[in-house]
């Protein structure tokens, strides 16, 4: 159970570093993080079909628009403050509720990794052939995405030092 | 894909995500994050083939010679580029926190390449590879290098269109992608379509005659620590070792036949046109962008036999490729940074002020002609067995007279930029600094080491097949 545990508090960090952050770079790679967690909460519920989507389109694709629309993003327009504090007392929240649900949630998932558990022996599914005979391409995602990120801070960054000359 | 060899490409990803978020101000932590990434590889790679080279171990590690000296010779030329770019000086335009990162990525790709186990993982990383370098191309943000980028964007996505069709053509009648399924079932007229379709795509890949026009321009107008790593490592990783690939996967079937003749026909092609333009060449780096066209063309040539003999000397001939081509694009970046040009016309008796620079230039220059004690003439002498052997007796002879054309426009080059009188503007020439000689100090040791020491090497590569 302690597994769920670490991805729950990755999911809740993440959620909150994502929405307190300063920057819209670090919003956009913590709610990548975000979807992470979910994505190996699939993963570990044996939904790895989910997973695989969750991963490339929520984690990966989405990720990269956000990227590339906030490198296009002037600089000028992040140069006003806001005051966060106020927002503090969102955290607060969420730390009782990760609590809560500690307590109460983990029984209700357990029924329903038996439930997945008990459909898929009822005929082969496709996800499972995805995660148990094409590991590989999870690598392969990872560096492709991965490289489109750096790939779009290398070209967008350089045009905006052109356009000050 | 080869699980003994995962950690090779795992790291370098890890690696290059971790840099933005560990050292984002700070330039001289990326680099040093960088360098050690790549050093501690290479270290580990060197230690295991020294093991067997001096101690005659085989135990050590692993059986799969050929990605293992593959993943050696990406290691090396990687680390060299990022040792090299560091005291280089990047341009103020160039975002270290990117520039690393996708070097590493690179790295990462190539190793995945090395060890995948089926054509699909294969073109994934082909992919990923092309991206890469799409970026790094134009790392100094000159109108040259957009140029050189746009152009490598619109010459090599097509090739990739026509292996993706390649690779749903093969689907149509195999169960898997595998490597092995494949080579069982070689025999049907939609896998001869497909092959062919993936190969003419790898082809433009590596820039071999006809479809060579990318690559000078690319090689020529590319940020100088770039092009090497471009014309050392990724063209000869991304396209010419998927071709050696196939040509493993087809030898002893009836499929030889047919791309054998392809093969031949541009190798020949490319080693003779590479040859003759490259001696009509008024810039450094555009001349040994032809002669790279012409040395891929030889392994080319070496992988069309389908025979042992042949698959190891094109395997030969591309890692020692791979060290001509990273000393010289590394020596053409100093003499550039140091006189301010390319232009051979203008060059002139750098011997005298830039000694280590002009021998280390002129002993990459003589291996690649293939004279006796270096590296090179090994891998061209086995090239020209194999051709001989095979039947193929006048491509043989072309070749060989080729390599002449080869010693002579190199010949023309040492002349021109290296010997001869000192003209008076370039009195104040200094020799790069003591760092930027390193990399390509160490690698004309390897270029030395592996030609005196060959009959070691070769007993390590005929492990291969």
């Amino acid at each position: 159970m302690s597994i769920y545990l670490l991805i729950y508090f990755l999911i809740i960090v993440s959620a909150v570093l994502s929405v307190i952050s300063k920057k819209l770079i670090n919003s956009a790679i913590m709610l990548a993080v975000l979807s992470v967690g979910v994505s190996l909460l699939f993963f570990t519920y044996e939904a790895p079909w989910a997973g695989v989507f969750e991963l490339s389109v929520c984690a990966g694709l989405i990720t990269v628009i956000f990227i590339s629309a906030v490198s296009l993003v002037k600089q000028d327009d992040e140069a006003f403050k806001e005051n966060r504090v106020k927002y503090t007392i969102f955290p607060l929240i969420l730390i009782i509720f990760a609590i809560l649900s500690s307590i109460f949630v983990p029984d209700y998932f357990s029924k329903l990794s038996n439930f997945s558990i008990y459909l898929e022996n009822q005929n082969e599914p496709v996800g499972k052939f995805i995660w148990l005979y094409r590991g590989v391409d999870i690598i392969g995602q990872l560096t492709l995405l991965s490289a489109s990120v750096f790939v779009i801070k290398h070209i967008f960054k350089k045009k905006k030092t052109a356009e000050e000359r | 894909m080869v699980v003994d060899f995962l950690s090779y490409s795992l790291i370098p990803l890890f690696s290059a995500l971790a840099i933005p978020f560990i050292a984002r101000k700070n330039k001289r932590l990326i680099e040093l994050l960088s360098n050690v990434t790549l050093l501690s590889g290479l270290l580990n790679l060197s230690y295991i083939l020294l093991s067997y080279l001096i101690k005659n171990n085989y135990e050590t590690f692993t059986m799969d010679v050929y990605s293992f000296s593959m993943i050696f010779t990406i290691y090396l030329v990687g680390l060299s580029i990022t040792f090299f770019s560091t005291h280089y000086g990047i341009e103020n335009d160039t975002n270290p926190t990117s520039y690393y990162p996708l070097i590493l990525i690179g790295v990462s790709a190539m190793s995945s390449i090395v060890i995948a186990q089926d054509i699909f993982t294969l073109y994934i990383f082909v992919e990923a590879l092309s991206v890469v370098s799409f970026a790094l191309i134009t790392s100094d943000n000159s109108h040259t290098s957009i140029e050189a980028s746009i152009k490598y964007f619109f010459l090599t996505f097509p090739a990739s269109v026509l292996i993706i069709f390649g690779i749903s053509i093969l689907l149509l009648n195999h169960p898997n992608l595998d490597f092995s399924t494949i080579k069982d079932t070689s025999s049907k007229f939609l896998t001869i379509i497909a092959l062919s379709m993936i190969t003419v795509g790898f082809l433009i890949k590596s820039g071999i005659v006809p479809f060579h026009f990318w690559t000078p321009d690319v090689y020529q107008g590319a940020y100088s620590p770039i092009s090497a790593l471009l014309a050392g490592i990724i063209t000869k990783i991304g396209g010419v070792y998927a071709i050696i690939k196939i040509g493993i996967l087809i030898s002893n079937s009836q499929l030889n036949y047919f791309i054998s003749k392809i093969l031949l026909l541009s190798g020949i092609l490319s080693v003779l046109i590479g040859a003759f333009l490259a001696m009509i060449q008024k810039d450094f780096k555009r001349m040994l962008a032809y002669s790279s066209i012409s040395q891929m063309g030889y392994i080319i040539l070496a992988v069309a036999t389908f025979t042992p003999l042949g698959i190891i000397a094109a395997v030969f001939h591309l890692i020692n490729h791979a060290t001509f081509k990273t000393v010289l694009f590394l020596n053409s970046a100093c003499v550039e940074k140091q006189t301010g040009t390319t232009n051979i016309l203008e060059l002139k008796g750098l011997e005298h002020r830039m000694p280590t620079t002009a021998w280390t230039s002129i002993i990459a220059m003589m291996a690649t002609a293939g004279i006796p004690p270096l590296s090179g003439f090994w891998s061209k002498l086995l090239i020209i067995v194999a051709l001989w052997k095979n039947g193929n007796i006048y491509y043989a002879i072309i070749a060989l007279i080729a390599s002449i054309i080869t010693l002579a426009y190199f010949m023309i080059l040492q002349k021109k930029v290296f010997f001869g009188k000192l003209p008076e503007k370039f009195d104040g020439v200094k020799e790069a600094k003591f760092q930027l000689l390193i990399p390509v100090v160490v690698i004309s040791g390897i270029i030395i080491f592996s030609g005196l020491f060959f009959d070691r090497v070769y007993s390590y590569l005929s492990r291969i097949v």
